[in-house]
């Protein structure tokens, strides 16, 4: 490898988010280098991995961090990555991979809700977005076409193109859920970037039931698929580069990224335009790592907020029996919920939710509650036939407002590298935990339209993190309160741009991949346009294949 | 793949007997834990510690077959994980033989009376019906699509990362 690299624009982290925006950029002719601090994987080893773990309930076990670039793992210890400042513990997971986190995704490809961008004027919580829904529409229609996006048009999002794919087909379970709730509550497809139908290369669903933590088979969008597409387009990766500082010129404009190999050999890259995409919490770190003697408080951080406004989507939830088989794990793992209550007036008093039903199998959980309860005998036979029929499990997604005391901080304690490990400071506040107490009353009508028995709430006061990273790089119109502007520009450094979910101002109620996605893409349009001629032939391109 | 799925799994410890080592599981039960497992009567049973996690497993796990090489697979584990594994097993076997103890019941038993023998049947259910040998950090996964809780449930679900069936297969009523 040579000991210095350059490029016209240099991506730091090859997600989903950066990957697609570094093929964007490659497509129109710009040289464009992807450094991403994890090494490259292999589906099926990932599978084989999965196969032969005895922790079948702890999705990380497939991705055991890199000792080079960590990340969180939390069974069956603590490695102590991402440091937990409280109040309330904030035990995200993300993979430092080649591909990123969503080798290990539902696949939950959702827009927002029009009033997700404005919640400060209409309910004056929160802030607003400084972007339309509108102004989305467009960016989240080719990210739908990129992943390959599957869905309905009854969720509460608007749309002015049709979905490039069907919804998927919806499981026995799902569909008995929809059918018994109606018409107190609609249950509806989910939008997922999951295959109907062949679609660019990728096959149909087979209902390998592993959504999370790999499809075997590919019929889900992963991260790598956009890396090999960003590769495909002329874009160059390179493994193991764990940067470690972002070096800026006299002027403020950033000069060079530096980062470690493995062997902790320093390497030095130049570019002209420079791309974070390190996800919500890697990203912040990097920025307040690059703190120098002009800017003694990190990168982009004139305004003091890189880091904070951390969101995310707490869930609690209501395990039962229902009253007919409906055996969860035939199909894929999150196929269906409730969007009715993702916006209203309520918004004003407390956070708005998702409702979501799990299709995960309920094999593997019950066999563990039987052998915990010692249920031995022909009785252990019946019982697991019985409950795994029957189990069933709704959630809330929750809204998380933007706090500034939430947030991202540089840990003391450092990693193998030397480099500081993040640190979460986080609580729950009463906005959300009103909307868990409020969401109870739905919990136990479900339960009650369902025939529950055995019903299991959540422990009081005890949420689930979903990893949905959110608002380390807020963007906003006002520089002093946000890190970068409604293009991802960051407000101090005119060549540093931002693509992660960590850009959002709020985090809504919908899981933020593709949200994140079109922002990157709209980001990489800003930084280099499309030729005017290759999008209109795109354009019609995609009105014969949707004819 | 097909050939990997619990489907082909015998289900009948029929591997064949040794006339000059007649020796069956029968000798090891009595009549309580007999009407437990009646199908084991008949099994062969050369090695007394391998026989007694066979009828222990048996009742423990409610089955009226194991498979032999799996059998042969997890007892070889747990051994090596407990020393004092094939004791442990001969001991627990004779308190449910002397004392009828219904396999229901039994857990609560051990338990109550602080047994040393009450984590034993945990650890023998877990390797059968979950595939894991041990916990925590030390615990390692010894079948997965063979393990029982893939077994039991067969005809209606695959086990996670294996294909349901083709695209659309899932929205029929499950035909149990």
């Amino acid at each position: 490898m040579p000991a210095q690299l350059s490029a016209d624009i240099v991506v730091i982290g090859s997600g989903i988010v950066g990957a697609l925006a570094a093929r964007r950029l490659a497509q129109q002719g710009a040289s464009v280098l992807i450094l991403e601090a994890g090494p490259r994987l292999e589906s099926a080893r990932i599978v084989a991995a999965f196969r032969n773990s005895p922790l079948k309930g702890n999705w990380m076990a497939p991705y055991p961090p890199s000792p080079w670039a960590p990340h969180p793992i939390y069974v069956p210890k603590d490695n102590g990555y991402l440091k937990q400042a409280g109040p309330y513990p904030y035990p995200a997971e993300y993979i430092r991979a080649v591909g990123g986190t969503t080798w290990h995704w539902a696949a939950q490809a959702w827009r927002l809700v029009p009033n997700d961008v404005r919640i400060k004027s209409l309910y004056g919580v929160g802030v607003d977005w400084p972007l339309t829904y509108e102004e989305l529409d467009p960016w989240y229609q080719e990210a739908e076409e990129i992943l390959g996006v599957a869905g309905a048009d009854n969720t509460g999002s608007p749309r002015q193109h049709p979905f490039p794919m069907e919804p998927v087909a919806e499981p026995w379970s799902m569909r008995r859920f929809r059918e018994r709730l109606a018409p107190a509550y609609p249950v509806v497809a989910n939008t997922v970037a999951r295959n109907s139908r062949g679609y660019d290369g990728r096959p149909a669903c087979v209902g390998n039931n592993s959504c999370q933590p790999i499809c075997p088979v590919n019929a889900q969008y992963l991260g790598i698929n956009a890396v090999e597409a960003a590769e495909a387009a002329g874009a160059k990766l390179v493994p193991n580069a764990v940067v470690y500082r972002i070096e800026h010129d006299a002027k403020g404009r950033i000069a060079a990224l530096h980062y470690y190999a493995p062997d902790k050999s320093e390497h030095r890259v130049t570019g002209k335009t420079f791309i974070l995409a390190a996800n919500g919490i890697e990203s912040p770190k990097l920025l307040l790592l690059s703190a120098s003697s002009k800017y003694p408080n990190g990168l982009a951080n004139s305004s003091g907020m890189v880091g904070r406004h951390l969101m995310d989507h707490p869930s609690t939830s209501l395990t039962f029996y229902a009253d007919e088989e409906l055996w969860l794990g035939r199909g894929p793992q999150s196929p269906s919920s409730i969007n009715t209550l993702r916006d209203g007036a309520f918004r004003s008093q407390h956070a708005p939710y998702r409702l979501d039903f799990t299709n995960i199998s309920q094999v593997y959980g019950v066999t563990n509650d039987l052998i915990k309860e010692g249920v031995y005998g022909a009785e252990f036979e019946k019982q697991l036939r019985w409950r795994a029929a029957r189990q069933v499990n709704v959630k809330n997604v929750l809204e998380v407002l933007p706090n500034p005391d939430n947030r991202i901080a540089l840990s003391a304690e450092k990693d193998a590298m030397g480099i500081p490990k993040p640190e979460a400071h986080y609580a729950i506040d009463d906005y959300t935990r009103r909307a868990a107490e409020v969401s109870k009353a739905d919990f136990a009508r479900i339960a009650e339209l369902m025939g529950g028995t055995g019903l299991r709430y959540s422990a009081e006061g005890q949420f689930a993190n979903n990893q949905h990273i959110t608002g380390t790089m807020s963007m906003g119109n006002d520089p002093a309160s946000s890190v970068v502007d409604a293009f991802g520009r960051t407000h101090d450094h005119e060549n540093l741009f931002v693509c992660s979910t960590g850009v959002m101002p709020t985090a809504a109620t919908m899981n933020s991949t593709l949200t994140a996605v079109a922002l990157a893409l709209r980001t990489a349009e800003h930084i280099l346009p499309a030729k005017q001629a290759r999008a209109a032939t795109a354009h019609a391109g995609r009105e014969a294949d949707l004819a | 793949m097909a050939t990997n799925l619990p489907g082909s799994i015998g289900t009948r410890c029929d591997s064949p007997v040794d006339p000059s080592r007649r020796r069956l599981l029968a000798g090891l039960l009595t009549a309580y834990t007999a009407s437990l497992i009646p199908w084991a009567l008949a099994q062969p049973a050369p090695h007394a510690d391998r026989g007694a996690f066979t009828a222990l497993s048996a009742i423990l796990v409610g089955r009226q077959a194991l498979d032999a090489a799996q059998a042969t697979r997890l007892y070889d584990a747990l051994a090596a994980a407990h020393p004092n594994f094939p004791a442990d097993v001969q001991a627990l076997l004779a308190l449910i033989n002397e004392r009828h103890i219904d396999p229901l019941q039994l857990q609560g038993v051990l338990d109550g009376e602080h047994s040393p023998l009450a984590p034993l049947p945990r650890q023998i259910v877990s390797a059968w019906c979950l595939g894991v040998i041990g916990s925590g950090e030390g615990a390692r996964c010894v079948a997965y699509e063979t393990a029982l809780n893939a077994v039991i449930v067969a005809d209606v679900l695959k086990p996670p990362t294996y294909a349901y069936g083709s695209y659309g297969s899932w929205a029929a009523k499950p035909n149990t």
